[in-house]
């Protein structure tokens, strides 16, 4: 009964935040779209005066020169939507964003023009790269984190410590190009760059998939898994020095049963926490990495649509990081109250 | 809390603290960089960032090459940059209108290729009389006794540039030499082929072995170097000194170097070891600014929204759940693309503006648990005002926690900042390291193994973060006992 509630209590809050947002959103986005539609229709209107303008003016005179401008101008302006308020057209645009209709682009990109379509298409790529490599994240660093805080103070843990202090303060982005300079420029094991070739198909196009994808995997294990072991070590060393587990082990239950069952079992809510954010996260690919391997997903797709000026797929884009956050949040609320029973008790209490 | 506490508790906490050992290397790091940042004037030059943006004052450098020590790794060495200026260099006046300049180059055994190129410069001519224009002839004389004429009758101006290596017709006139001492004829320059001129690197068989009979092509692809003493000789002739005047005062040879200073230079010619020392200002100031404002307002806000409660509670996490669900880099890079004039003080400002909610709902949930103790309770009793209680009473116990996060938050913001940068979004008046990176990348380094243009950027922003998270866990680790244990 009370997490149910604690449950609705929840989402509710989470699409009043994502209405808000989106209407952030789409103030932002509208102001630069409708700065950029401006130059566009000045360009214009400068190029009819020098074609069009120019030979109204000769054989019309000056007076009948300005009227053409002036109708001329209205008609650009109603063209680019410059004479909506605006305000208006952010409602409307905040409006049609939430019922996922975000109308199409003026370039095709991905062989269609249609925004949905295109985030179809580049959703499952970053799925293949970021998913992949945040589940072999996930396994290494809390297998490898466990570990460590088994043996506090041992080699091994100071070991792992140095490596994800190391790997914190590296730029990922960075990380990809030195290893593109070392294992493709250098040594020539995986190729410059990670773009599919369209050509192949069944086994063939499997085996370019995969071997186009072994570095940015291997790029985003290595900056990534160190910080995931790391914070499992720091909560399971607080786990281990419970009471609880000092009973079972005198109790006599084996230790891999007491560092399993009970520890990572109490220490669970924060880690599954963890583990909700990374893989929704992993959906909205990486801007800059994807940039340096050039992997078509939806981080080079964000930064196309700016570098185009799309502004449609832009609020898209943006829409679809912001529901994936809200997302998680709702989602590591609900199985945060199903695990630790203590949390819906605070916000049902509440209610 | 009376003075005398806090020097007791300041006392205490160095005294763990220098027991901390990833502390005291953070903190020795930090007063590394510190000095660096601050004494970049002095170690580099005063102003390298208006320099570092005009190309025309790096022409005298060789372009996309390693550094100088890297020949210590390898066997094939590769000269370094060498620089005459007018004392360095033997001038004499054997007669009135004649002048001749000598440069001494020693082309050291073991090593290949020989400079890149050499560029003169820095003559000044006042003329006054049109018709008898001063003119130079440049010849190299080789150890092996043989003198290739590089130009002749060349007339010269103030703004005269002769740049062996990169001027085609001096290229020609190195291949009619190469043809003359192999094959011993005179060719015009028309039966030069053009591509070979254009496309090969005409400087290495300048420096090689020639010896008649051997095949010009396979000079100009496999040149086997000729090591010993050259000397490049300048003979400016002056027809009518009395009017026209030829000033030696400013003049610079400059032998190209296949390899530079400490760090290379890119695509530009620049160096990039001045880059990487003026880029530690702009990260450790926009570093240590966005952690150090994003935590005190998160903080403060955290505290503020815990202390009030009620609606006032749930309005202000409503705020700050909305700033962490809009995608922060997406919007900075939108914000920073379409701004115009980005400056430094406004990335501070946008870093900041999506920096402090994590901290705040943290500081929230402490200020939660200090806000029900009794001593807030008699402080209410006693009259405090809101402001009174929040700062004074619950804000200092939040303190030592807030500088562990100052310090933790720190790669966060350099590395924020560095995408930025690299992302083309950025100061242009600032050298950072996200701009060389950022080059380096539009340039295709990575693609063509120039690993000194991008591995030390990059390491850079690695040591800062490595600094401040060093500090920053030696912090959490005194003021967090459980981690205490090891």
């Amino acid at each position: 009964m009370g997490y149910l509630k604690y449950l609705a209590f929840r989402i509710v809050n989470a699409l009043i935040v994502l209405l808000i947002v989106t209407f952030i959103i789409s103030a932002l986005f509208v102001r630069v779209a409708e700065e950029s539609n401006r130059s566009k229709m000045y360009e214009e209107l400068m190029l009819w005066e020098r074609t069009e303008g120019a030979k109204i003016k000769q054989s019309q005179g000056l007076e009948a020169f300005e009227k053409a401008k002036a109708e001329k101008q209205k008609s650009l302006e109603e063209k680019y939507e410059l004479n909506i308020p605006y305000w208006q057209k952010v409602y409307k645009k905040a409006v049609r964003t939430l019922k996922l209709d975000f109308g199409t682009t003026s370039m095709p990109i991905f062989g269609t023009n249609n925004v949905s379509d295109i985030i179809k298409v580049a959703v499952p790529r970053s799925i293949l790269l970021f998913t992949t490599a945040t589940i072999i994240v996930i396994i290494l660093g809390i297998f490898l984190g466990v570990r460590a805080a088994n043996n506090a103070g041992s080699v091994f843990d100071r070991a792992l410590s140095i490596f994800a202090l190391l790997t914190y303060s590296l730029p990922m982005w960075w990380t990809g190009m030195m290893f593109l300079l070392i294992f493709a420029f250098k040594l020539g094991w995986f190729p410059l760059s990670s773009m599919f070739d369209p050509q192949l198909t069944g086994w063939e196009h499997v085996k370019d998939v995969l071997w186009k994808l072994a570095l940015p995997v291997f790029t985003y294990v290595f900056v990534v898994f160190g910080g995931w072991a790391w914070t499992t070590r720091n909560i399971m060393i607080g786990t281990l020095q419970e009471d609880f587990i000092m009973a079972a082990r005198a109790k006599g239950v084996p230790e891999n049963k007491v560092i399993y069952g009970h520890a990572l079992r109490a220490a669970a809510p924060p880690i599954v926490t963890m583990i909700i954010f990374a893989l929704l996260g992993s959906l909205g690919g990486a801007i800059i990495s994807e940039l340096v391997f050039n992997y078509p997903g939806m981080g080079r797709l964000y930064w196309v649509a700016l570098q185009q000026n799309e502004t449609n797929l832009l609020i898209g884009l943006t829409y679809f990081f912001t529901v994936l956050y809200l997302a998680s949040v709702v989602l590591a609320d609900m199985i945060y109250g199903f695990l630790d029973p203590r949390v819906k008790v605070g916000a049902s209490a509440k209610m | 809390m009376r003075w005398v506490d806090v020097k007791e508790g300041l006392k205490e906490f160095l005294e763990e603290f220098k027991r901390e050992k990833t502390g005291i290397a953070g903190v020795i790091l930090l007063i590394v960089l510190v000095i660096v940042a601050l004494t970049a004037p002095y170690t580099t030059m005063p102003d390298l960032p208006e320099k570092w943006r005009s190309s025309a004052y790096w022409e005298d450098n060789p372009k996309n090459v390693p550094p100088t020590w890297y020949n210590m790794f390898t066997s094939q060495k590769l000269v370094p940059q060498l620089v005459y200026y007018a004392n360095d260099l033997k001038i004499t006046h054997p007669s009135d209108t004649v002048t001749i300049i000598e440069a001494d180059y020693t082309f050291p055994e073991g090593y290949i290729l020989g400079p890149q190129g050499i560029i003169i410069r820095g003559l000044n001519v006042t003329l006054n009389a049109p018709s008898q224009i001063p003119t130079m002839d440049i010849y190299l004389l080789r150890p092996d006794g043989k003198k290739v004429p590089l130009l002749k009758n060349k007339q010269i101006s103030s703004g005269t540039v002769i740049s062996i290596g990169r001027d085609s017709a001096i290229s020609t006139n190195i291949y009619i030499w190469l043809v003359n001492v192999t094959e011993g004829r005179e060719i015009t320059m028309f039966e030069v082929p053009l591509e070979t001129i254009l496309i090969s690197d005409m400087m290495p068989p300048l420096f090689a072995k020639v010896e008649p009979g051997m095949n010009v092509s396979k000079i100009i692809e496999e040149p086997q170097p000729l090591w010993g003493d050259y000397k490049l000789v300048l003979k400016i002739n002056n027809p009518a000194p009395k009017y026209n005047q030829v000033i030696y005062d400013n003049i610079k040879v400059s032998f190209l170097g296949r390899t530079y200073g400490t760090m290379g230079t890119d695509y530009l010619g620049r160096d990039l070891w001045a880059g990487i020392i003026w880029g530690s200002r702009v990260s450790l100031t926009i570093g240590v600014l966005v952690s150090v404002f994003s935590t005190l307002i998160g903080l403060v806000y955290g505290v503020t929204s815990a202390y009030l409660g009620g609606n006032a509670d749930e309005f202000m996490m409503r705020i700050n759940e909305i700033f962490s669900s809009i995608p922060s880099l997406p919007i900075l890079i939108l914000i920073g693309a379409t701004w115009g004039h980005v400056t430094l003080w406004f990335i501070v400002v946008l870093l900041v503006i999506f920096g402090w909610m994590g901290i705040a709902r943290i500081s929230r949930s402490m200020a939660l648990q200090i806000k029900e103790q009794t001593y807030i309770e008699a402080a209410k009793a006693l009259g405090a005002g809101n402001g009174r209680i929040i700062f004074k009473h619950i804000l200092p116990q939040l303190l030592p926690y807030a500088f562990a996060v100052i310090a933790l938050s720190v790669p966060g913001a350099v590395i924020a900042e560095a995408s930025l940068s690299f992302l083309g979004i950025g100061d242009p008046s600032a050298v950072t390291w996200g701009q060389i990176l950022n080059a380096a990348q539009s340039q295709a380094a990575t693609t063509k193994g120039y690993w000194w243009w991008v591995l030390p950027p990059g390491l850079a922003i690695a040591v800062v973060g490595l600094t401040f998270v060093l500090i920053g866990t030696a912090l959490d680790k005194i003021l967090n006992p459980r981690l205490r244990r090891l």
